[in-house]
């Protein structure tokens, strides 16, 4: 029997405001606790919630980026259950008629495109933090202690049909999520600060079947790596136990990152579980044509639409895709750069390789001031037409990342200028064809790798003075005419 | 007629503790419950206007700005038991 499987992803992203979802405590990055509470966020009796304006721009404008329809009249329900870390014992959130709905994310796996269909995109609140103590197991803690400067905070939650098929295409999605709400300019979407976290339903079903299989959630993700791991796992587990004949219970399940497995933690509640109902204290949300509008107008850039943009320099997708999910400083520098240099790929391995690399080595963050698109394209320039070579050219880069030189000029200066005539450059053959004998009777076509060997020599020979594209014609027409 | 559901899954999901008398008296309550919505039910509303909200109100929005909160001595004044500026619970797993 062939099984497949079947994921949906459920991503959190926590909003980047200045102020919580329905109350004016300020959003706080901090390890100190309960220091930006009021009665709101306190669950305390009596006080009455007030939507953040700003948090239903951002939702309105990632539902937008995700393609999704927008509600024109949305509510907000309770959604019941008990928990310390949420004082109310109900969150704040979105049942039917949520803000965005029926929309699509397009992404890229390795060089192909595939599409992953949004279900959905609600709003509600974050809770609080718990802190279990005790052995240091969570099961035999003896207390828990809670911080809730994080209740309130607002939060976006993005469901996908189930219609992902592997871990690969789930991270994939999650990186183009994650990106889409950096561009919006949302959410810091730092996934190590669990600005995004994401929760995975898992099915295995036979193949060709339209039924899905009995879905098992694992819970609360924040890291690329460990979504792929428990993916994986999760499939294997059940593709076994289908195999083995034993029943898959619908349960929710944590990714043990030690131990490398899911297990078990509690078996699911139903959506009728949660006894969501209307929220008497919040009226309906209508969302006209202009509030749509203001938030349309403040969408400035998706990763689908840089990605077209990189796609029209001449880049492979996945390269593209490459500087899409990058710094977005080095998006730009690229287009700036390609433009200059009409090379996309050339100026794609030596921004990506070299720049990159240079910088990392040298720990510098940030670009010098004047290391524009204008000299990185002189230098890319100088090596490309073979006037200085790669080796020059890496030098040069060094340079530039620490003193503000012209890299034409520099290279003229310091002698790393190639020479091209072809008198000089034959005398060097002929020098090193005659202390080669040996090698060169062993030569069978051009193709040899030992033309490569007596390049470097005649190169060598020169200090890197001499253009080795031009070395080598004149090589093989010493040799084989 | 829906007379189909679970006391006990329904006192846990609202954490309340029920005693055996209770457990049939509550039953039997609900059951009524049941029967009144089960009434509604039978209403022709096919012509009717979803109305998706008790209140016809249009909800406020507030803009994005911060204000001063309680103090963190005011926020934990109610707590029973504080430690490290946290609020302290009996151990909670789910």
């Amino acid at each position: 029997m062939s099984l497949k499987p079947t994921i949906g992803m459920e991503t959190h992203v926590e909003l980047d405001t200045e102020s919580k979802m329905f109350c004016s405590c300020k959003v706080v990055e901090t390890d100190e606790p309960n220091i930006s509470l009021c009665p709101t966020c306190l669950g305390l009796p009596g006080a009455l919630p007030v939507p953040n304006k700003k948090a239903i721009e951002y939702i309105v404008m990632l539902s937008l980026g995700a393609n999704c329809s927008i509600t024109k009249e949305g509510m907000f329900h309770r959604k019941n259950y008990f928990y310390p870390d949420l004082p109310k014992n109900y969150q704040i959130s979105q049942f039917d008629f949520p803000v965005g709905f029926e929309g699509s994310l397009e992404i890229v796996i390795e060089d192909s495109l595939h599409t992953v269909a949004i279900e959905r995109v609600h709003m509600e609140e974050d809770t609080g933090k718990s802190i279990h103590l005790g052995s240091g197991r969570i099961d035999s803690a003896t207390s828990t202690l809670l911080d809730f400067n994080r209740s309130g905070v607002p939060l976006v939650e993005v469901v996908t049909k189930p219609i992902i098929s592997s871990a690969k295409m789930a991270v994939a999605y999650i990186e183009e999520l994650r990106q889409l709400v950096i561009d919006l300019g949302i959410s810091k979407g730092k996934l190590e600060k669990g600005n995004l976290r994401f929760d995975a339903n898992i099915s295995v079903a036979e193949e060709g079947s339209d039924e899905l299989g009995v879905k098992v959630e694992i819970k609360n993700m924040n890291s690329l790596k460990s979504l792929e791991k428990a993916i994986d796992y999760e499939i294997l587990r059940q593709t076994k136990m289908v195999q083995d004949k034993e029943s898959i219970i619908q349960e929710t399940r944590h990714w043990d990152e030690n131990k490398q497995v899911t297990l078990s933690m509690r078996t699911k509640e139903g959506s009728a579980d949660y006894r969501y109902f209307s929220d008497p204290d919040l009226p309906n949300m209508v969302i006209n044509d202009e509030f749509i509008e203001i938030s349309q107008n403040q969408i400035k850039e998706t990763p689908e639409k840089k990605r077209k943009t990189l796609l029209d320099t001449g880049l492979s997708l996945s390269d593209s895709n490459y500087l899409d999910k990058g710094q977005r400083w080095l998006y730009e520098l690229y287009l700036s750069t390609v433009k200059e240099t009409g090379d996309c790929k050339s100026t794609f391995n030596f921004l990506t390789g070299e720049l990159q690399g240079q910088m990392r080595k040298a720990e510098i963050s940030e670009l010098p001031q004047w290391l524009n698109s204008e000299k990185l394209a002189s230098l890319i320039n100088l090596f490309e037409n073979n006037e200085v070579s790669f080796t020059s050219a890496k030098d040069i880069l060094a340079k530039l990342l620490i003193e503000d030189i012209d890299p034409k000029s520099f290279a003229s200066d310091n002698n790393l200028i190639q020479s091209s005539d072809n008198d000089e450059i034959k005398a060097l053959v002929t020098s090193i064809i005659h202390e080669n004998q040996d090698i060169v009777e062993r030569l069978e076509n051009p193709e040899d790798k030992l033309v490569g060997f007596l390049v470097g020599q005649v190169m060598k020979s020169s200090e890197s003075k001499v253009n080795p594209k031009s070395v080598k014609e004149v090589l093989l027409k010493e040799l084989f005419g | 007629m829906t007379k189909d559901f679970n006391i006990d899954d329904i006192s846990n999901l609202a954490s309340i503790h029920l005693e055996e008398n209770e457990k049939l008296k509550l039953q039997k309550d609900l059951e009524i419950v049941l029967e009144h919505v089960d009434a509604l039910k039978n209403i022709d509303v096919k012509d009717e206007k979803i109305d998706i909200h008790p209140l016809s109100k249009i909800l406020e929005l507030r803009e994005d700005e911060s204000t001063p909160s309680l103090s963190h001595e005011d926020a934990m004044k109610n707590s029973p038991e504080t430690k490290d500026g946290h609020f302290v619970v009996p151990p909670s797993i789910e």
